[in-house]
């Protein structure tokens, strides 16, 4: 897929690797995909059984995934103090981000517990992305309601509310500053709604590969027809200034 | 190749958001290639669903070989919904194809409607007419409360309409593969959902559906590729494109 102008190498900002249901997604495989896409770094979370409960092999997976590929790591909350640790771990590796699955990992963004992870992340200077779409742990109001908490934190509604939280997008965000759109799923209309109303620096391309397709999101965006700056800033710099990557 | 686009919406006007007319939509259906597309209300799951009905009715006599145009009533007024359901599917030349419902916008629960939502279904099974329903949203319309009501009728053909949408997928293709009348329309999940689906239930029992009219036409081309970037043999995507849905639309 080509842009004009050219854009400079893509960032996907959400891909998954791991195995969940009938999803499964390898490095090598996702490196091959980006190759063909000319999409050069991914954020990648775990998936599965590895997203849920067995958190320390999950970001084992993405933390020696090779450059290319930046680890959004996770902890369940309910692991408490043992999953702080994890997380000081993680920072140790190079760790990129904090991901968090209130649908998969049960509990709601404003749970007391949910607290002490966001505040590691602001220490570490991490975003934190939580799934947003699925009722009723992974409400965007609830993530919206998160994000007012921690003015500091840039959080990114992961999925964008896919799909029936749709009409809650532009309220929330237009009402929480810090909280960015990846929009690996959510289709064309809703994607430029935000981009139009809240500024394109609100959104993050992202691929939600194994799921989605390169592609897919690819052409979705690239029928925007954005200005370059917009279109650079979704495929590249909003990325690079969230993850603070080089 | 061939499209039939089982899942769109047409209505020039819905909660204050202008939409498109016929002529418009039939302009978005050029634009990428489909050749039919089923026409559900919006307005008519709140309001008048009679009324709107006929108006869908008028907008396919302009387009009869574009446009199909599915039932919608309010199964909480009981038998006169029935009665709705067998007015339009009898109508002579058969332009209504099926019945639509939106249990989630419509505010019901199919169990607090049993009796009349089995003597809808056992209408639309005598007319040979697929049943879709809104699916993959909680409290109305999860997909094991659509898939129940295959069950209930095993004679009538129920379309989850919109294959689990975003978490069911995957008991929605368990579902299919346990429930022969279950079908489902890919209307909104991925490329990596269609693969699954299709191992799950096998090739015969889903189409393809875009909620073109409640969108830009670009969704048009967005639930395309969600069929064209899935790793698909040939005979399979034209099954889902088209000839799974001809079959239940007695169609061509």
């Amino acid at each position: 897929m080509s842009f004009e102008p050219p854009i400079p190498p893509i960032i996907d900002a959400h891909a998954m690797l791991g195995a969940e249901y009938h999803y499964e997604l390898g490095a090598d495989e996702l490196l091959r995909r980006m190759d063909a896409a000319g999409v050069e770094t991914a954020l990648v979370r775990p998936l599965g059984a590895e997203l849920a409960v067995l958190n320390a092999e999950g970001n084992a997976r993405l933390l020696s995934a090779g450059p290319r590929l930046k680890a959004l790591v996770s902890v369940n909350p309910w692991f408490g103090a043992r999953g702080i640790d994890e997380l000081k771990r993680c920072r140790e590796r190079g760790a990129a981000g904090l991901f968090l699955h209130p649908s998969r990992q049960g509990f709601m963004p404003t749970d007391d517990h949910v607290r002490p992870l966001i505040e590691f992340a602001e220490t570490a200077r991490w975003p934190v992305m939580v799934h947003t779409g699925t009722y009723l742990h992974s409400d965007i109001i609830a993530l919206g309601e998160l994000a007012r908490r921690f003015k500091n934190v840039s959080f990114i509604a992961g999925f964008g509310g896919f799909t029936d939280m749709w009409f809650e997008l532009p309220g929330v965000f237009k009402e929480t500053p810090n909280l960015l759109l990846d929009a690996s799923m959510m289709w064309g209309d809703a994607v430029e709604e935000i981009a139009r109303d809240c500024g394109c620096e609100r959104v993050l391309f992202g691929s939600a590969e194994p799921r989605n397709r390169y592609a897919s999101v690819l052409k979705m965006l690239k029928r925007l027809e954005l200005p370059a700056a917009g279109m650079r800033a979704i495929l590249v710099d909003n990325a690079k200034r969230v993850f603070r990557l080089p | 190749m061939k499209i039939i686009d089982f899942h769109s919406h047409l209505q020039e006007e819905w909660l204050g958001r202008k939409l498109l007319n016929a002529k418009q939509f039939v302009e978005g259906m050029d634009r990428c290639g489909i050749e039919a597309a089923c026409i559900f209300t919006l307005a008519g799951f709140y309001g008048n669903a009679p009324a709107e009905n006929d108006r869908l009715a008028a907008d396919s006599a302009h387009y009869p070989h574009r446009l199909i145009p599915f039932v919608t009533v309010d199964p909480k007024l009981g038998a006169p919904a029935v009665a709705e359901v067998e007015r339009c599917l009898s109508i002579p030349n058969g332009r209504f194809r099926g019945v639509k419902f939106h249990s989630w916008m419509q505010a019901f629960a199919p169990s607090l409607v049993r009796e009349t939502m089995i003597g809808i279904l056992r209408c639309a099974a005598k007319h040979k007419a697929p049943v879709l329903f809104h699916d993959g949203t909680p409290p109305y319309s999860t997909t094991f409360q659509i898939a129940a009501l295959a069950r209930w009728v095993p004679g009538a053909q129920i379309v989850l309409g919109h294959a689990g949408l975003s978490d069911y997928v995957y008991p929605a293709g368990q579902l299919m593969r346990d429930i022969p009348n279950l079908y489902a329309c890919l209307c909104g999940p991925k490329p990596g959902d269609l693969e699954y689906l299709l191992k799950a239930a096998g090739p015969e029992r889903i189409v393809w559906g875009s909620d073109f009219g409640f969108s830009h036409w670009r969704v048009l081309s967005e639930r395309l590729d969600d069929v064209l970037e899935a790793t698909l043999d040939d005979a399979q995507r034209e099954r889902v494109f088209y000839s799974n849905a001809a079959r239940l639309l007695q169609w061509g």
